[in-house]
């Protein structure tokens, strides 16, 4: 009997805390941005109702008339669409984090050397803003890809100087940001 | 069984030594050999591109190769119809009317929705695979080496059973140019794949010169990104350049021969800047 109230005692304290979280902080912030991107392809499915599929092979003109028609209907689609929708400040700070992990590892070299060799230019900063593609595409250094949570086809990261681009791959338009993603400088 | 190719081969050295350039030797022009091109950041519509191109329907004499690798580049700047047509259709128009098919990879300064332009045979693909005879092709997309990628890399090489496993994408691994330099992010995550399912060449541009290297792990590399861009004197030669060519513009042709690789590189005035024969490696 002693040996019960001594155990229900030492138990008593955790009657009155709060539940621990099941879940891993980072894990949910990561799940909330799956979840917006997820939002994000069903409004663009939406948007492009009864356009059909890109052909697989097209010829001259009809390649920028899709583009361009994509884009239009994403626009419209996404009018007040603004900095931060889908890249939220607590989403844009793990993203930020998970970068931060692949720079903090042996790979933080590696990765900058590419990074400085990805021949990125300015681009203009707009959301529903185009990524233009007369310019070099900065390519993504791999390991950084590894690190980040996985896009489905219609959208991929691009770093323009020390900003993660969340972009539309076919419509080539600037879909969210996330600024100073990059460690800078000091 | 090897003393004849080895011999062959030192006698070509030889003859290179001797005559300052690679010394000429004649493709089999085998049956049912395997025979392309390459090129690689071609897509500038100046005079050199066209210089090129017209180098490569006369080389049809020598080499009939039937199709063309591009290391990607392939249409620089603008990407309107007027820009396909003066960058592509236009340079090539004789190798198209010909019937020879293209199959492009993306660089930096394509638009990613050339992958949908018909005459790039990428079939709406960042990456694909092809196979023609005994030999199997990869064109990858360096610009965006996602997790998926190179899962499905993985998975092809390990279901190919091609004697040959060609892979070609803009960005190089290994280069002594020194402009860009070799990608080293990407080195990390590709190369294993490539030695892992024993890849025996590897083709790539970006640098706007010629290189071939010395094998880095058992892997032939070739960078070739001089077809339309030059950047001149811009390689600093090393232990490991076997040739190098950055005062002109070339492309090269290959035919592949049982285990043997058969190869001119040509300049934009019709000289061979280099020439050799690989044996396959083994597995």
């Amino acid at each position: 009997m002693k040996l019960f109230t001594a155990l229900a005692l030492m138990c008593a304290p955790q009657l009155w805390l709060e539940p621990q979280a099941r879940v891993n902080p980072d894990s949910a912030l990561v799940e909330a941005f799956e979840g917006k991107v997820a939002d994000y392809v069903k409004m663009r499915k939406a948007a492009l109702d009864g356009l059909p599929p890109p052909a697989r092979t097209m010829k001259h003109g009809e390649l920028l008339r899709e583009q361009h028609e994509i884009a239009d209907r994403i626009r419209n689609a996404r009018p007040e669409a603004k900095q931060g929708d889908i890249c939220s400040p607590e989403i844009s700070g793990e993203l930020r984090r998970l970068i931060g992990l692949a720079l903090s590892a042996g790979d933080k070299a590696r990765i900058q050397a590419t990074i400085r060799r990805a021949d990125a230019v300015p681009v203009q900063l707009k959301i529903n803003g185009p990524f233009p593609d007369r310019l070099p595409q900065p390519s993504m250094p791999p390991t950084l890809l590894l690190n980040l949570p996985s896009l489905p086809p219609e959208l991929d990261y691009r770093l323009v100087g020390r900003t993660l681009i969340l972009r539309d791959t076919l419509a080539g338009i600037i879909v969210d940001f996330v600024p100073d993603a990059l460690p800078g400088t000091k | 069984m090897k003393k004849p190719f080895f011999a062959f081969s030192a006698a070509l050295c030889i003859l290179e030594l001797i005559f300052g350039q690679p010394a000429p030797f004649t493709f089999p022009l085998q049956q049912d050999s395997v025979r392309f091109a390459i090129i690689g950041d071609s897509g500038t519509a100046d005079s050199h591109q066209f210089a090129v191109a017209s180098q490569m329907v006369k080389a049809r004499a020598i080499l009939p190769f039937n199709f063309v690798l591009m290391l990607g580049d392939n249409i620089y700047g603008g990407h309107s119809t007027e820009d396909l047509k003066k960058k592509f259709d236009i340079p090539y128009q004789a190798l198209l009317e010909s019937g020879i098919p293209f199959y492009a990879s993306l660089g930096n300064h394509d638009s990613e929705n050339e992958r949908f332009y018909a005459p790039f045979n990428m079939n709406g693909k960042r990456y694909y695979n092809y196979r023609k005879g005994n030999a199997e092709f990869f064109a990858l997309d360096s610009n965006y080496m996602d997790p998926d990628q190179l899962d499905w890399l993985g998975r092809q090489l390990s279901s190919s059973s091609a004697a040959w496993k060609i892979c070609y994408f803009h960005h190089p691994l290994y280069t002594d140019a020194r402009f860009h330099g070799p990608d080293l992010d990407l080195r990390q995550r590709l190369e294993p794949i490539l030695r892992k399912y024993s890849v025996n060449i590897v083709f790539s541009g970006h640098e706007h010169v010629y290189e071939r290297l010395r094998p880095q792990n058992g892997i032939y590399f070739f960078v070739l990104g001089n077809s339309g861009e030059l950047r001149p004197h811009d390689l600093r030669p090393s232990p490991e350049t076997i040739k190098g060519y950055d005062t002109g513009r070339c492309f090269a042709m290959f035919e592949i021969v049982g285990d043997r690789i058969y190869f001119e590189t040509i300049s934009e005035d019709g000289r061979v800047v280099d020439s050799d024969i690989l044996p396959r490696q083994p597995t």
